[in-house]
């Protein structure tokens, strides 16, 4: 009966329900969509800095990442991957050594830091693949192929099908170097991997540098890049006593901040959007049960009690918060796809913008989470019900006969 | 009589003490600069041609490496690997503040830029910088005298303020005798002691008196060193500009 009275209630003045409903909608549905671009910024500065160049995941000799000393290298186990590979949480596991030293076209010298990959398993890892400007990836077979950034590329005056001589000192003391011919150019929109880095061959880097069998590190890509670190303790247990999994957020530690700080804010956000939000709401409401003063008088009069006329109230209140909450859902979840599959391009005013060591795109780009629906749809409830509840108390306080009496 | 011994005495003490002084103006008047930048064209002079070795001991590996080398004034020489094999014909230029490096494997000539010439030459505890700019280290450095005992000077340079140096501080100790240098310190910006070369086996070539091998230590690494051997060299042959040019860098 409570139900029926109240949704009858409802509609009997459709133009404030409607009004007091779109405040409801529009603000959840944005404020969704504000979450979503939110989350979409955080998953390009994470996706920057690992998809593009760490890995989510390394697994490397303790201090390596830190020093990326040269003789802190390993000779991978096969058993070892195919464990690793087995476990599905795992999309990529990709081998590198890596290598620093000259590189050279005709009369340009740079440095350079050359990254060994099997082009294959690379691509299951990182996505220089999607950022190609020239040429092309790297063939699973390379023998001496280099795929390296824009600005090196740039410097160098090298265009794909080019010749690269590398220098270095490899691992015996001897002057490591061989040619490379240019097969591709990426740009990340990363200033140093752009400037400084180049893909080559495993085996290529590996005889240069006289490091047979040996790598620095096994990349990884998993399925959850926020639960890295608690993956990369779960790992730890498991492998060799020499080596161990050091998690993205332990590499770069200042972008683990930056993001949880991200996500702090996007609480301020809410709070505030949803403080002005509900003080409308709340108006609204208190305008509805003001005006219906007598009504409740008769109510009482016909032997209603205090208690039943609070949660008259409330339930309407409750049942506006419940239609607002799912249309508001619906469209900020269309919205967020909208950004996520569209997006707009802000790359014509604006560079990107390396902070804590990752890249902000220029662009607002959407990423589709549970916990953007979660948060406003709880507040949405909260606010209905605190809305609801100051009103639905007048409401139940009226003495019937002075009830009656006012207009 | 009494009087006499005293003016014997008074003409005694002056006269030692006008050798004394004489000593000392010897002294100040010995040109450090000149000392040093004779000290550091040791193995030079107008032009020269040698035959070393270099060992090179690190952590990670030891490594000998034969080598045949020519120079020029103090701005050009030209070094270029005989053994080991895998390493023949690996050659280094310098001309100027320029040093240019063969590699015969890939027959390509790579200049060292500006960034990397701090670091290692052929893998030993040599620096790039150190084949360039040893040879202003008396343009670019103030020197004074530390102390002097009978056998060496100990030298100290400082850098000029507006030299671009690698050093904070180098200290010679050079023999009185033969004007060899013994040993030399090599401090950071901080003072802190980084390396010091050692020089012995002096022996006399073409009228000069030359060390003919040097020991490359590093402070940090203790068990590190890098051991340069002369086995031969000789000195004012003909050569001339043209041979330090990179054709001839390249010419196996």
């Amino acid at each position: 009966m409570m139900l029926a009275l109240a949704s009858r209630n409802i509609w009997r003045n459709k133009r404030r329900t409607l009004l007091t409903l779109t405040a409801m909608v529009v603000s959840s549905s944005l404020l969704i969509l504000a979450l979503g671009v939110f989350s979409g910024m955080l998953d390009d500065m994470l996706s920057a800095a690992t998809e593009q160049y760490r890995g989510h995941i390394v697994i490397s000799v303790p201090g390596y990442q830190q020093d990326r000393e040269m003789f802190a290298a390993f000779a991978p186990d096969a058993d070892l991957i195919a464990d690793l590979g087995k476990r599905r949480e795992i999309l990529g596991i990709s081998p590198r050594l890596r290598g620093f030293g000259l590189l050279s076209h005709a009369h340009s010298t740079y440095p350079a830091e050359l990254l060994g990959v099997r082009p294959n398993d690379e691509r299951q890892v990182t996505n220089l693949a999607d950022h190609l400007v020239a040429g092309s990836y790297p063939a699973p077979q390379a023998q001496s192929e280099a795929l390296l950034g824009r600005e090196l590329a740039k410097k160098l005056g090298v265009m794909p099908g080019d010749e690269l001589v590398f220098v270095t000192q490899a691992a015996d003391g001897s002057i490591g170097n061989d040619l490379l011919t240019v097969t591709g150019i990426f740009a990340t929109g990363d200033a140093v991997h752009d400037n400084n880095l180049v893909l080559v061959p495993l085996p290529w880097l590996q005889r240069v540098l006289v490091m047979e069998g040996q790598v620095h590190e096994l990349a990884m890509r998993i399925e959850h890049p926020r639960d890295a670190g608690g993956m990369a303790n779960q790992l730890n247990t498991s492998l060799p006593a020499k080596l161990a999994a050091t998690a993205w957020g332990a590499l770069m530690p200042e972008l683990q901040e930056a993001i949880l700080s991200f996500d702090a804010s996007r609480l301020v956000v809410a709070t505030i959007l949803y403080l002005a939000t509900g003080l409308g709401i709340l108006n609204t409401f208190y305008m509805s049960v003001m005006e219906r003063t007598r009504e409740f008088g008769v109510l009482m009069a016909l032997g209603m009690r205090c208690w039943q006329i609070r949660m008259l109230v409330l339930t309407e209140t409750l049942i506006m918060g419940l239609v607002a909450l799912t249309v508001g859902c619906g469209l900020g979840g269309l919205m967020t796809m909208y950004m996520q599959r569209v997006g707009i391009d802000l790359s014509e005013h604006l560079t990107p913008i390396t902070y804590a060591g990752s890249t902000i795109l220029p662009r607002l780009h959407a990423a589709n989470e549970l916990g953007n629906y979660l948060l406003p749809a709880a507040l949405m409830l909260i606010i209905a019900v605190l809305a609801g509840w100051l009103p639905a108390r007048r409401a139940a306080r009226l003495q019937p006969a002075a009830a009656l009496r006012e207009d | 009589m009494r009087q006499c011994t005293r003016i014997t005495l008074l003409l005694f003490s002056m006269a030692t003490l006008l050798a004394v002084s004489g000593h000392a103006e010897v002294v100040t008047n010995l040109d450090l600069r000149a000392l040093i930048r004779e000290v550091e064209d040791q193995y030079t002079g107008t032009s020269s041609h040698a035959n070393m070795t270099m060992q090179v001991s690190t952590e990670h590996w030891k490594r000998s490496l034969k080598m045949e080398a020519w120079s020029m004034g103090r701005d050009q020489f030209l070094i270029r690997i005989l053994e080991p094999a895998k390493e023949r014909d690996v050659a280094t230029l310098k001309n100027g503040r320029e040093v240019w490096n063969y590699l015969p494997k890939v027959d390509r000539i790579i200049k060292i830029p500006p960034s990397m010439m701090g670091g290692a030459w052929m893998g030993s505890h040599i620096t790039n910088n150190d084949l360039v700019k040893q040879a202003h280290i008396d343009q670019d450095y103030e020197f004074s005298m530390l102390t002097e005992t009978d056998d060496f000077w100990r030298i100290e340079g400082l850098p000029k303020p507006e030299a671009a140096v690698v050093w904070g501080k180098i200290i010679y100790q050079v023999g009185k005798a033969d004007r060899v240098p013994q040993r030399v310190e090599y401090f950071d910006e901080a003072m802190v002691k980084v390396r010091e070369i050692l020089f012995d086996q002096v022996k006399t070539i073409d009228n000069r008196r030359l060390p003919l091998r040097m020991i490359v230590q590093p402070m940090d690494k203790p068990e590190e060193q890098t051991l340069l051997q002369y086995h031969q060299i000789e000195f004012d042959i003909p050569l001339n500009e043209d041979f330090f040019s990179l054709r001839n860098l390249k010419r196996r």
